[in-house]
Parts: structure tokens; sequence; C-alpha cells
């Protein structure tokens, strides 16, 4: 039964792929936005629609690619991997040819095998987990750094900045979350950091007080946290309540406005390691005074990799001056972009040659600074 | 030792707040299921509704009245969240149940689970899919132990979940074996047949099921939403769930049953992550609830079904 389906998707897929090319000659061309448009994270999913959106229409400002214009599709992955498949699948269906997305490592996962069979090209600018690019595909590539590297750059500064006596190491059992804390916990450990706590919680969970009693308990003065903000903005308001004054640490999923909502004052105990704030670069100040003119934020972690992510993929059209994924994606190999997020290379595995992440102080009113 | 003894005082008072809660939701379940023998699978989702009634009424009514004395912000709201989860018990009850009650169980099990499905997107597409936060009412609280070691704490957040549990289930019992409308309720849970022919309204007996049901969910609603201070769509689901484990832990049907269920989860879960790891607190609490099953299939305090001749 499953076997059939599947052939039958082939053809039909291949069947639209061919109708669509053809169209696309005189239409536009279609870009397919992925990514969580409603779920508990879904404001990263804006942050990631708005950068896009705001590449497309000023690429079609500009006269579009190779004489076409360019169309962004909407797909909703709720940040739930069998939700991702299934629009992946329907992207095939659609004829769609190039993504950006999807956003949760957990969906980007599962939807970029399907990519890669179906020679369509996908670029991510918010997964971070290194398995996504660690199997040899060609068409997948991200605009945005590595849990590898970011893991390190949080263990760097734990180790040689807060010299913590006792941490604890909690994440939410989920592919980015696990991943990046095992990064930081090698990084620390190799230091000789006492990591005294390494734990999972099940991301959800509303009531966090057993873990924090256990926290107190230990003594622990320092917390990091592998995962989302809805989890980890209870935490830190249950730490509150009860006096648990450990500072923490989160990569760049925690850190959204949201998190101060749920935290209120307590936000003022984490550091988060996020992408460079690219908006604050003197180049783009006219791009993100663009966004300001449309009453959007251009400084959300995701926005301006999602622009990026957009130009490659059309950069690398006008210098093949084809659509054809086959040859953009050798392309993009060797090209340099100049982009908003900076000059990016790609290497062999579509991984960006360097990304820097960057260790901020969070703020109760949803802002942050540079921790020293 | 004294800081052992402490951190497993901690952990007891940390179980039985969240237990509390679980026992509250519990009891939607028991009644609907000792009553006429279904599942109400859309009840987490009446929770779900209790939570965001009170936000809205805590955020958006109260200072449009202009009320700043709290334990008058709490009864207004719990007050105006009862009557509005009460009038969706009510409602899915007529609209969903009702018309399928006569027919096969599964057909009102599907109807349940639509409904709750229903309910979740309805309240996603009303107030969006993002977590909604609130500032906490009720802060601060007591501290015991020295001063550089360990300290278990009891906020008076926590105190007040106990009580209001307590008050709550006190009223419901007392409600089910004192007054004239809770004898007609257990006349209807022992036959629904022989209590009509004698001149109960059966109907409206049902009706009263959810609508009691679900003002209790309501409780918990304002009460889990003050504790943790946020609410999403999804939180009926998992809520739903346990609080269903919790029921059928105390044996499905027994009033006595869901609290003591209730109770015990919440205590299982907090001891699992205090000495073992949070990790495995589902693990633990579903294992439990299988091994009371292999070996007391009716539940802890539930009675087994006497086949109705």
């Amino acid at each position: 039964m499953k076997k059939v389906n599947k052939k039958l998707l082939g053809f039909s897929a291949s069947l639209m792929m061919m109708g669509a090319a053809t169209l696309s000659q005189a239409e536009t061309l279609k870009i397919g936005l992925a990514g969580p448009v409603t779920g508990p994270v879904a404001q990263y999913g804006d942050m990631q629609m708005i950068g896009a959106q705001m590449a497309i229409a000023k690429i079609n400002e500009a006269g579009g690619v190779n004489g076409m214009q360019l169309e962004s599709v909407i797909y909703d992955d709720a940040c739930d991997p069998k939700q991702a498949v299934q629009v992946a699948n329907k992207i095939v269906n659609d004829g769609v040819r190039y993504v950006v997305g999807h956003l949760c490592s957990s969906s980007t996962q599962p939807a970029s095998d399907i990519y890669e069979d179906e020679g369509i090209m996908m670029v991510t600018a918010a997964s971070t987990s290194p398995d996504i690019t660690a199997r040899g595909y060609q068409m997948i590539f991200r605009t945005i750094g590595l849990d590898s590297h970011q893991g390190p750059t949080a263990g760097n500064y734990i180790a040689d900045k807060v010299k913590p006596t006792k941490m604890a190491i909690i994440h939410d059992k989920q592919q980015y979350g696990e991943g990046i804390a095992n990064a930081v916990k090698q990084t620390v450990e190799s230091k000789g950091v006492n990591v005294v706590m390494y734990e999972g919680i099940t991301a959800g969970d509303k009531d966090f007080s057993s873990l924090i009693a256990k926290m107190q308990k230990e003594g622990v003065d320092f917390v990091y946290y592998g995962g989302y903000h809805p989890e980890l903005g209870l935490i830190l308001r249950q730490s509150a309540e009860k006096k648990f004054t450990a500072k923490f640490m989160g990569p760049e999923g925690v850190g959204n406005k949201d998190l101060s909502a749920i935290a209120g004052p307590a936000s003022e105990q984490l550091l988060v390691t996020l992408p460079p704030s690219f908006d604050q670069r003197p180049e783009n100040a006219d791009l993100v005074a663009s966004f300001k003119a449309k009453d959007q934020d251009a400084s959300g972690a995701f926005v301006l990799t999602a622009y990026s992510a957009v130009q490659i993929m059309t950069d690398a059209m006008k210098k093949t001056n084809s659509t054809d994924t086959e040859k953009m994606q050798k392309a993009m190999r060797e090209m340099t972009f100049k982009t908003p997020t900076g000059d990016i290379q790609f290497d062999e595995k579509g991984d960006l040659k360097n990304f820097d992440f960057v260790v901020y102080q969070w703020h109760a009113d949803g802002s942050k600074t540079l921790a020293e | 030792m004294l800081e052992t003894a402490l951190y497993f005082i901690q952990q007891l008072l940390n179980g039985l707040t969240i237990g509390s809660t679980y026992a509250l939701i519990a009891i939607g379940y028991t009644m609907v299921y000792g009553i006429i023998g279904m599942i109400n699978f859309a009840h987490g989702e009446i929770y779900m509704i209790g939570t965001y009634i009170s936000f809205i009424a805590i955020s958006g009514l109260i200072p449009l009245l202009g009320i700043e004395y709290l334990p008058l912000i709490l009864i207004i709201t719990l007050a105006v969240s009862m009557f509005i989860s009460s009038t969706y018990g009510w409602a899915i009850e007529r609209i969903a149940y009702r018309p399928v009650r006569g027919g096969n169980r599964l057909i009102a099990l599907i109807s349940a689970i639509g409904m709750s499905i229903f309910l979740q997107n309805y309240v996603r597409i009303a107030q969006g899919s993002r977590d909604i936060a609130m500032p906490s009412l009720i802060q601060g609280g007591w501290s015991f132990g020295p001063p550089e070691g360990f300290q278990a704490s009891l906020s008076y957040m926590q105190l007040f979940i106990f009580i209001a549990t307590f008050i709550t289930m006190g009223g419901l019992t007392l409600f089910i074996a004192r007054s004239r409308m809770g004898r007609a309720c257990r006349a209807v849970s022992e036959d629904m047949k022989m209590a009509g022919l004698l001149g109960i309204n059966t109907n409206r007996i049902i009706s009263l099921t959810f609508v009691i049901g679900a003002a209790l969910a309501a409780v918990a609603g304002l009460l889990l939403g003050l504790y943790y201070g946020v609410t999403n769509p999804y939180i009926g689901f998992i809520a739903g769930l346990k609080a269903f484990t919790a029921a059928v832990l105390g044996g499905i049907g027994s009033i006595p049953g869901a609290m003591l269920g209730g109770l015990l989860l919440g205590v299982t879960e907090s001891m699992t992550s205090a000495y073992f790891s949070s990790e495995y607190k589902d693990v633990v609490s579903f294992g439990l609830l299988i091994l009371i099953l292999l070996f007391r299939p009716t539940g802890l305090l539930g009675k087994p079904e006497v086949e109705k001749i």
C-alpha cells in the first residue's frame, strides 16, 4: 500500500514539476517559505517569513531574476516533524523548486531528505543542527551557523568568563536542544568545569518545581539550557519564585521577546548566544529602514539570514543564467555572496565557511546587550 | 540529615500541588464516566479554555472595572470563568454527545475526539498559537531551613491551590452525598433507565454532570494559569491525558478515586524527578498505571462493574 502511494506520488510529482518548469518560463519563479506559521514557536517563523519576503520584494523591484519575477508561497510545518514531511511533499506536488526553510532542526532533517531526492534546493536560515548537512547532500544549504560552533562559543564563555563552581546542563530531549547541550557539555568539561547535573525535560511541560528543587539541593550556580523559550521562560519564572538565583544561559532558540513576557524580571538572569546583530551593521541601514517602513522588526535573529537565503539562490541563478538547481548548487559552492549578513562562502557540505555566534545579556523588556 | 528531610518535604509539596490540580481535572472525566459510561475527551480543552477566560478576565475585565483588591479580583475571575466554561460544557454535551447517546459507545468517543480537535483549533484561530503570559498575582511564601543550606519553601500560591482544591472537592462531595440533585446523580449513575422511570429527568442530570465537570476544570484553569503564568491552545491535551490517567489510576467513575489518583500521580512524578531523573517521570508514572491496572483492573478505589440485568 505504502509503496504504491510513494510511486504514485513520485509520478504525479514529476508530472507537476514538468508542468511548473514550462509555466515558470512565462510566469513567476516560486520560492517556498517553509516554517512554523502556527504553534508555540511561530514567532521564529515570522522572522524568517518577513526576511525572505523583503528579499523577494527587493529583487522584484530591481527587475527580478533573468527576466522573471519571484513569488513567495508560505507553507506551515508548525515545527512538527510529521507535518514538515507533509509540507515537503506538498512543495514537491506544487512544483516549487526553491525552499527557504525549514526552521526547527527536527523539521528540517526529515524534509531535507525529500528535497534532496527531488532535486529541490533548500536553504535554511535557522536550523543549526550539524546532522542536517552531515549526510553528503548536494541541495541543502544554510545561511546560519551550527550548534557545533554555537556550543563551543557558549562553552568557552562559561569556562573563561563565568567560571561556575557547580554547573547544570538541561535540555528538552529534541534534536536541537540535546545536540547543543551536548556540544556545550563537551566544551566545558574539556576546560575543567564541574558539571553536576545533566538532565532532559519534556517539551510542553509546565511544572519544573521538582527540577529546580533538585538544582537548589545540588548547589548549582550556573545552568545551561538547550531548547526553546516556552520551557526556559517557565524555568526562569519558577526559579525566581523559589529564590533559586543561579545564572542561566541558552542558545538562540530562547532569545526572543516572548521569553521576557513569560519570565518577566527573571529574564535578567539570562545569557544568550545569538548570531551577531546584522541589523546593526552600517551597510544595512537602508535595508533596516525598509523593514521599519513596513512596520517590521529587522532585529530578529533569523530575519536577515532568511534575506540572505533568498539572495544566494537568486545570485546563483543570475550567475549560471539558469534556474536549474543542479547547476546552481555547483556554482554556489564556488561563489562569494555579498549579503546583508556579510560576504559569505559555502563549504562542500553546504555550511557557511565562517559564522560567529556572540554572547548577549538578555533583559526583562526583551532587549539584549553585548555581554562582556 | 536535615537537608535530606527538607528536600523530601519540598518535593512532596511540589508533587501535591501539581497532583491536586490533576485531581480537579480528573473529576470531570470520572463524573461523566460514572454516569453515562463515556470518556469525554474534550474535557482537557475545557480546562484550556478556562485558563484563557481567566487570563482575559484578569487582564481585560478587571482593569476595566477598576478593581485592585486581590481577593475580589480572584472571586470575580473565578465566577466569570466557571460560568463561561460551564456554558461550554453544557453546549458540548448538547451538540456533540446527546444526539449520539443512544448509539454505539464508539460513536460518542469519536465525537468527543472531534470536539477536542475543534476546540483546540478554534482557540488557536481566535487567540493565536503563541504562549500568552501574565505576571504573577500572588507572590511570596515561607521558607524553612538553615539560611546557608537547602531551604524548603511553600509559596502562598501553592497554599492557595491546596485550599481552593480542598474546598472545591469538599463542596462537591457534600453536594453529591447530601443534596437532592446529588442523590439524583447517584441514582442515574446506578441505573439510568430505572431513574428515568421513577421521574428523574435524566437528560437534565447528564447536562448537570457536564456543567459541574466544566466548572471544576475552570477552577483548575484559573489555579494553574495563575501558578504557571502562561497558557497556549495546546495545554489541554497533555493536562487532559494526565488527568485521565489520574482518573483511571484511582478507579474511573469514583470521585474519591479521582482525588487519590491525582495526588498519587503528582507525587510520583515529583519524586521521580527528585530522586531519579525528570526524563523518566512520564515513564514511571505511566508504568505505575500499567502495574495498577494489571493487579487491580478497576483502579485503586473503583468498584467492579456489575452486569445489570
